[in-house]
């Protein structure tokens, strides 16, 4: 739309048709984009947590260090926060809010499933977390109408909880490693597909 | 002869119609976004966002945000069937002329 002070002029019905469509995809490209920095956020978090913590153990041996995992959100939230707010506030549409829905759920489901791990000790966490991870992945590139984020989605699903049951639980982190690096991805691609 | 529907005044304006093309595909939006993606000017973009308020089209929410005024638009049902309306009626318009 120009800047100028003709805004408050009479249009032709194309003229209106061709400005709401400018304006919609606009405002589309906007918030999906906005979309795609909690994306990369959260895989470059995912990444560095599971390196880091994969480090840990293969050097300390502790067990312990696993509770480092509960830094993650706690670390995560203020700066998905910080990010929102910086520059101008990106109002949510339907999509965003489903896919913030989403992630919300994958959230509370890995922190619980994570604390109840701790009383338990499974061993078959990493594979729940990563079907789980790789389910949000594909449920987001389905309402994105992406291919690319659908199949890395299943990839990760499936592959990552096929992985887990096939390697010892300290190699599994790199598992997550793994699930980073597909999630950051997927912010980069949902990025340039609409700048 | 084929009788067209008049086109709402309110919507068949660059500006309004702008904001409301916006409003139309968020649960809300606040001023300094429309400012932005419509490029007007604070001004002209108060006066509209008023004359859409009077038509019962949008509701506005005038707060602060820390220390600084903050006005947040949201569209009303009022709103989304007149510019459903607006739209089919030039849709009408178009399909007529060609």
């Amino acid at each position: 739309m120009e800047k100028s002070n003709e805004q408050n002029k009479e249009m032709t019905a194309q003229e209106s048709l061709d400005l709401i469509s400018e304006m919609l995809n606009n405002n589309r490209r906007c918030i999906l984009q906005n979309s795609a920095k909690h994306f990369i956020l959260w895989g470059a978090l995912l990444l560095v947590f599971s390196i880091v913590i994969y480090e840990l153990l293969h050097v300390t041996r502790d067990l312990r260090w696993n509770l480092l995992w509960f830094a993650m959100p706690v670390l995560g939230f203020p700066l998905a926060r910080l990010l929102g707010k910086k520059g101008t506030v990106v109002p949510q549409n339907v999509i965003s809010s489903q896919l913030h829905y989403i992630w919300l759920a994958y959230c509370a489901f890995a922190v619980v499933i994570s604390i109840v791990a701790m009383f338990e000790m499974p061993s078959c966490i990493t594979l729940l977390l990563v079907a789980l991870l790789g389910f949000a992945e594909c449920s987001s590139g389905l309402l994105l109408k992406n291919w690319p984020i659908i199949i890395g989605g299943f990839i990760l699903g499936v592959g990552g909880a096929v992985v887990a049951m096939l390697v010892r639980s300290e190699v599994q982190l790199l598992v997550f490693a793994a699930g980073g690096l597909v999630l950051a991805a997927t912010g980069l691609i949902v990025k340039r597909q609409y700048q | 002869m084929t009788m067209f529907p008049k086109l709402d005044p309110i919507l068949h304006s660059e500006l309004r119609l702008a904001v409301m093309s916006i409003l139309i595909g968020v649960d809300e939006a606040d001023f300094t976004y429309l400012k932005k993606q419509t490029g007007a000017t604070s001004g002209n973009l108060s006066v509209q966002i008023d004359k859409l308020m009077a038509a019962g089209y949008i509701t506005v929410e005038k707060g602060f945000k820390g220390k600084m005024p903050h006005t947040t638009c949201k569209i009303t049902t009022t709103g989304q069937e007149a510019f459903n309306k607006y739209v089919e009626s030039l849709k009408e318009y178009l399909s007529a002329s060609k």
